[in-house]
């Protein structure tokens, strides 16, 4: 009977983190960059007193990861020079004290020595040798499709878009910014694409799908009370055995 | 339950994106405005599984972690320097850059404030003053019996006086640029003042290398873009509704958690 009451604890567990999560994304979706993620359940076998054959009839509700849809956002229009676009794959490299993230953002501005940064202050990195940009701020800045910024006419830097092997080894950090695991064994150090596809004057928007969290959200909020509802009802049981047992005739 | 906080960072993020929009919206006509954007970052991510760790004593490793995100944060309010449009007033006083660079303005408190609201006048000194009355610098005194006043594109201000026909040169208008013009601080009246992060002002003569030109008879407007802000009101108000769905949706979810006994 108790395992009853620890199944349903278990998937109410997992149905609060669903709630975080969803919560998470509609409070993103109008964050430049930002991928939409959802939890991923496994089921986890109630450990057994007795070895018996077949695997065990009890199963719990376990989280087992994030998965993040990367699929791409909408480009929206803004006509400022400095807002960068991917369209297609690769993510922006920045450096904040010495390590290296990588962003879908590409809102960038100049700071006060004219080099280019994102929005929380790291320096934007170059496709060859990973260095920070130095713009004149006075003149007109183009950035064409592969990632060249062009000022009178010549071409100042590249801007480095990076193609990730692996991006379940991305790890968020805020600031819409990713961290790499290159602790793990198969990591791979990421390259600079060689034909990136960068659109100048555009910003990627959010891939948050409004219908499809409002109707997740729904879906989690009622698989929640029916839990509780069915913890209810075997409360309800149990009560009713005990009375009933423990009649004296 | 994290759900209800994390959607109420998304409403507080919503109401300050309607609150930059109602500024934009509301300055459309004010001479030199440029607009302003909200611009949103994701919050700190919670680890509830680490990623890396090992899974099991034969040393397989948890592929991807758990992260689950808090919410939403303001990273900054940006503010957007493309260049106005420039509208014909015929006042000889009304000048406008077109490029960069910011008129100098002599404040009362010692500092030098910067704009691009070109709206200018004459003080009884004979002095070309803003419309608060405070001194454009280098400070320029026209002459009183001046006729007729020609301020070029390179910002030479000459004055054509009673009895003589050519005309004398008054002054020179220098303008200012800044490596990072959105790191001004805006202090109202269409005033910035420089910091940190827009580096220290660079002046020059219109017209020069990095330098705007200044259009007399002209006024520079706002650059707000009605359909734009209009279009992401409408976005920030169905944004702030869905997040207070969530609240509700959370609140129902805790109801039927407290309603168990």
């Amino acid at each position: 009977m108790d395992n009853t009451i620890m199944i349903g604890l278990s998937r109410q567990i997992s149905l609060r983190r669903s709630m975080d999560v969803v919560a998470n994304n509609i409070a993103n979706a109008n964050t430049a960059g930002f991928k939409v993620e959802s939890v991923l359940l496994e089921s986890a076998p109630a450990p057994v007193a007795q070895q018996v054959d077949g695997p065990s009839e009890l199963q719990f509700v376990n989280m087992w990861g994030m998965g993040r849809d990367f699929s791409q956002g909408q480009l929206e229009y803004s006509g400022r020079p400095l807002d960068l676009a991917i369209d297609g794959d690769g993510f922006f490299a920045t450096q904040m004290n010495g390590q290296e993230q990588y962003t879908r953002d590409g809102r960038f501005r100049l700071d006060s020595l004219g080099q280019l940064v994102t929005g929380n202050g790291s320096a934007v990195l170059s496709a060859g040798g990973r260095q920070p940009i130095i713009l004149d701020p006075s003149a007109d800045i183009t950035i064409q499709d592969g990632g060249s910024v062009m000022q009178n006419g010549e071409e100042i830097a590249r801007i480095g878009v990076f193609e990730i092997a692996n991006m379940s080894q991305l790890s968020k950090s805020g600031d819409g910014q990713y961290v790499l695991d290159t602790s793990a064994p198969d990591a791979i150090e990421p390259q600079a694409m060689l034909n990136p596809a960068i659109q100048q004057g555009y910003v990627e928007a959010s891939n948050v799908q409004s219908i499809r969290e409002m109707t997740h959200m729904m879906s989690v909020m009622r698989s929640y009370q029916s839990v509780a509802k069915f913890i209810n009802q075997v409360e309800d049981l149990n009560k009713r055995s005990i009375e009933r047992l423990g009649r004296v005739s | 339950m994290r759900s209800l906080t994390t959607a109420a960072s998304g409403m507080q993020a919503q109401q300050l994106n309607v609150e930059v929009i109602s500024n934009n919206l509301a300055n459309m006509n004010t001479t030199g405005f440029k607009r302003q954007r909200a611009e949103f970052q994701d919050l700190l991510y919670q680890n509830v599984q680490q990623m890396g760790v090992n899974s099991s004593d034969t040393g397989t490793i948890v592929p991807t972690g758990a992260q689950v995100g808090l919410g939403v944060d303001t990273g900054s309010i940006y503010r957007i320097t493309e260049q106005g449009g420039l509208a014909a007033t015929d006042n000889p006083y009304d000048l406008a850059i077109a490029g960069n660079g910011f008129f100098q303005v002599q404040l009362p408190s010692g500092d030098t404030g910067y704009t691009r609201a070109g709206a200018f006048a004459v003080s009884g000194t004979g002095q070309i003053v803003t419309a608060d009355g405070y001194t454009v610098s280098p400070g320029i005194t026209v002459p009183q019996n001046a006729r007729d006043i020609t301020i070029s594109e390179q910002g030479q201000v000459s004055a054509t006086v009673d009895g003589s026909t050519a005309a004398t040169i008054v002054g020179q208008l220098e303008l200012a640029t800044f490596f990072n013009e959105a790191g001004l601080e805006a202090v109202g009246g269409n005033m910035y003042l420089e910091t940190a992060a827009s580096g220290a002002a660079t002046t020059g003569t219109g017209g020069s290398p990095g330098f705007g030109d200044i259009r007399q008879g002209f006024v520079e407007t706002s650059n707000v873009n009605a359909v734009t802000e209009i279009t992401a009101l409408i976005a920030a108000q169905r944004a702030y509704e869905m997040n207070a769905r969530v609240i509700t949706a959370s609140d129902e979810m805790l109801a039927a958690s407290s309603n168990l006994r």
